[in-house]
């Protein structure tokens, strides 16, 4: 294609200091030479480039400790100011493999969560800190919350169901939960961090070690995409967490759910982009009509427009919404609210867009974007995958009912 | 629960054969492919499972010889006046377990129906290729060797193009045809057919109709290669491939009419896969009702079954209105097709017919590629697992939006019908 990405998606890059800049630039490299110059290569032997790659980005690379706080070791990223930088790293490690980028952006939602607590715990802040520093890949699981079933009552976020129990014990709170779906890693999860609730239904967040006792694991799910990130499906029986690892500050969930619509949008954004890459490649040499090349036929150009118009928003929108979080001077509950509606309604938007974007791009490559060969369809699936898990349940509806209750004061629905 | 037959269909619309055979087909789908098809993606290259249920579909219940007369041993489908719409009933059927078992079968009547519906019929050569398929105890395939690697859609274009961009030649030598070219993507590829139809030119550049042969060519002759399979987003029961004819020779008589017969005849492929492609989305459609029905009255929101919140059911709302309708228009669309030999039919080589089924093709297409997005999006945590069928669907009808041409061809020939584009 012979462009520039950046200067194409045009984003504020003021948003971005030259440090962050940096990192950026040395995970596109990876990227670039790694991955998306040896797409061949990297998917005939995924199953070991996979973790070969993983382990060049999170260790060599160190972007495991992006945001660990500065005086544990890290990159110091631990903070809301770094949103626009750190959407910016889970666009490039998604331009280069979705679950890579998924998987990555799973520990620096941990650190955010712990560090923005306002008494938070020293001793667990270290020992979480410790190993995520350690010279090996690290995996935390994310069990939020989802569908409830039919005669169960469940405590509810928003009306979405919270399936894991947490009851108070006299070192700290024991877990129950049946059949509770992680957005990811399941079945590989050194450590869960878990929505659960107590006896009374208040929300809080636990954060439980993959060996701790009573956790057992479902069989392998296969899912449409992401199967790298090797889900499955989880029992609590009486799972012991201390105290110090559960952090029942209220707006928690919230700002878990805008970290992870920010930073999952970043990912899918960023594989769009690659699949713009390759769909203007295509584009280039391909003739319709007995000659004229793909992009220079108007309809073709009018798909190819819908797809690079669709990204370029997405990822503008996704800049406001890190911009917005950046700028936030206050954890108030009304602020953290507003942020939760935004990062709710810019995340399926941007969500859908990609995947209207892609759906377009499919369209014009015929069978050839159905093909493994071309990578496009990887990019497809994986979008598909972290939208339909985004939105946990029933589609845009919860969404639609925290918009409709932020703007319009509904307090019924 | 309403039952998913009960989507909606016009009565007048049903022929004998689905009376007759609809219960018989789906009880054999139940028992053969729909416990196991969740394992058919990683069998896209063996099809070690794949295959059994093809026997049981294409021998066991004869649907392979569907298309020969009777005299043959065949079913007499393609000299019956219900051709269409009984395709549609066995592609429908077979959608709504697994989409690539609908087209594999479905495309094996397609070169077939080049010499066998009228008022194109080549008796010889049904005679010829008749044993092929009726005599087998084993599922045989025949595929039709169209796109070309350079500028995929424009042997479908035949309309426009005239069929001067292909590339693949047809050269007579004494009563022998000698066939050279490489063709891409044929459902059935992939080592699958037995025999092929081929579109070739007879003179490279030309946009003469009379310069288009479509030729048969046996997969077994010399000079015939066969790919490996490809492997694809979904669909693994149907396999596809490249192909290469290096000097291969095959008697003059396996041309299906001659100059000028040959592009009529093949022009009425467009319509029967614009229709079929219909019939594998409905087929797909109602089982998406079925999986998410399941969903929706089972998991909750609010503590309540998706189902009975006024947002969720705005949504599942929608998607069972589309289903209907494409239902509705789907049987439209074979009913067209059959009526091709009735005083108020057009023929299937007009651009009446060929316009307006490539037009509800390309509108079920995309209301399905809706459809199945959407449902994926309502099982939210769940959308994505394999276990709920609807992602395996939502990757294997992907590819019916995007074959014979795609979405621009679809948008092309409905601009050219209805408002008279003189230079598209």
């Amino acid at each position: 294609m012979g462009r520039n990405l950046d200067d194409l998606f045009v984003y504020p890059k003021q948003l971005l200091d030259e440090e962050s800049l940096s990192v950026v630039r040395l995970v596109r490299q990876w990227s670039d030479r790694e991955i998306v110059t040896k797409r061949m290569e990297y998917r005939e032997g995924y199953e070991h480039l996979f973790a070969e790659q993983r382990k060049k980005l999170c260790i060599d690379i160190g972007i495991q400790k992006l945001t660990i706080p500065a005086d544990l070791g890290g990159f110091g990223w631990n903070s809301p100011s770094k949103a626009p930088a750190m959407l910016a790293l889970a666009l490039e490690i998604g331009r280069a493999d979705a679950s890579l980028g998924v998987l990555s952006a799973m520990p620096w939602v941990l650190f955010l969560m712990v560090t923005r607590q306002r008494d938070h715990n020293a001793k667990q802040r270290s020992a979480l800190a410790s190993v995520y520093s350690e010279e090996a890949v690290r995996t935390p699981g994310l069990i939020l919350t989802g569908p409830g079933l039919k005669g169960m009552q469940t405590p509810l976020f928003w009306g979405r169901s919270i399936l894991t129990r947490a009851e108070q014990s006299e070192t700290g709170f024991t877990l129950n939960g049946k059949d509770l779906r992680p957005l990811i890693a399941g079945g590989v999860a050194d450590l869960f961090c878990v929505v659960c609730a107590d006896g009374n239904g208040k929300p809080s967040i636990a954060f439980v070690p993959g060996d701790a006792k009573g956790i057992k694991r479902g069989p392998s799910i296969i899912m449409t995409g992401l199967n790298a990130c090797g889900n499955s499906q989880i029992d609590f029986n009486s799972v012991p967490v201390a105290m110090e690892n559960v952090l029942d500050q209220e707006g928690n969930i919230e700002e878990l759910h805008t970290w992870v619509s920010l930073l999952l949008g970043g990912v899918s954004v960023g594989a769009a982009m690659n699949f713009f890459e390759l769909l203007a490649d295509w584009s280039e040499s391909r003739t319709i009509k007995g000659g004229v090349m793909l992009k220079e036929n108007a309809l073709c150009a009018s798909v190819l427009a819908d797809v690079a118009e669709e990204i370029a928003l997405a990822r503008l929108l996704l800049c406001d919404l890190a911009g917005m979080m950046a700028a936030q001077a206050d954890s108030r509950p009304e602020t953290i609210r507003c942020n939760f509606t935004y990062a709710g309604m810019i995340g399926h938007r941007v969500q859908k867009g990609v995947m209207y974007a892609m759906n377009r791009g499919l369209e014009l490559m015929g069978s050839a974007g159905y093909a493994k060969e071309w990578h496009v369809e990887k990019h497809w699936r994986d979008v598909k995958t972290i939208q339909s898990i985004l939105y946990g349940v029933a589609a845009e509806a919860p969404i639609k009912m925290d918009t409709a209750r932020f703007f319009y004061n509904c307090t019924e629905i | 629960m309403m039952h998913f037959d009960e989507f909606s269909r016009p009565e007048e619309y049903i022929s004998p054969f689905d009376r007759h055979f609809r219960r018989l087909l789906r009880k054999t789908i139940e028992e053969s492919i729909m416990p196991f098809r969740r394992q058919y993606d990683e069998d896209w290259k063996d099809h070690h499972l794949i295959e059994p249920a093809f026997d049981k579909i294409m021998v066991g219940l004869g649907l392979q010889k569907g298309l020969f007369p009777m005299e043959y041993g065949g079913m007499g489908l393609a000299q019956s006046d219900y051709f269409f719409r009984a395709g549609y009933m066995v592609c429908e059927e077979l959608g709504r377990a697994d989409t690539g078992f609908a087209v594999a079968l479905g495309v094996t009547y397609w070169p077939l129906l080049v010499i066998s519906v009228a008022p194109y019929v080549n008796e010889r050569l049904i005679a010829e290729f008749a044993p092929m398929f009726c005599n087998s105890n084993k599922a045989v395939f025949a595929a039709n060797a169209m796109t070309e690697p350079q500028g995929g859609s424009d042997i479908e274009n035949l309309g426009l193009l005239g069929g001067k961009t292909i590339r693949t030649t047809a050269r007579l030598e004494g009563d022998e045809w000698v066939i050279n070219g490489h063709k891409l993507w044929p459902t059935n590829s992939g080592g699958v057919s037995k025999l092929f139809g081929v579109p070739c030119t007879t003179k490279p550049g030309s946009d003469n109709p009379k310069d288009f042969a479509f030729i048969y060519v046996p997969a077994d002759l010399p000079g015939v290669t066969q790919g490996g399979a490809y492997e694809k987003a979904g669909m693994a029961a149907d396999k596809n491939g490249d192909i290469w004819f290096e000097d291969v020779r095959v008697p003059s008589w396996y041309r299906a009419h001659g100059p000028g017969k040959d592009a009529e005849a093949f022009y009425q492929l467009i319509p029967f896969g614009q229709v079929m492609s219909c019939a594998f989305l409905t087929g797909a459609m109602m089982n998406l009702y079925e999986r998410l029905y399941e969903f929706v009255s089972t998991r909750t929101y609010n503590n309540s079954p998706l189902k009975e919140n006024d947002a969720i059911a705005g949504i599942i709302g929608r998607i069972a209105g589309d289903i209907d309708i494409c239902r509705i228009l789907g049987y439209e669309s074979a009913m067209i097709g059959d009526r091709r030999n009735k005083p108020y039919g057009k023929p299937l080589i007009s651009e009446d017919v060929v316009g307006r089924v490539r037009n509800i093709k390309d509108f079920v297409s995309d209301r399905a590629v809706d459809c199945f997005g959407k449902a994926m999006d309502v099982l939210g945590l769940y959308g994505a697992d394999r276990d709920w069928d609807i992602e395996k669907h939502w990757r294997d009808i992907k590819i019916v939006q995007l074959w014979m041409g795609g979405k621009q061809l679809c948008q092309m020939e409905a601009a050219r019908y209805f408002f008279n584009c003189e230079t598209l």
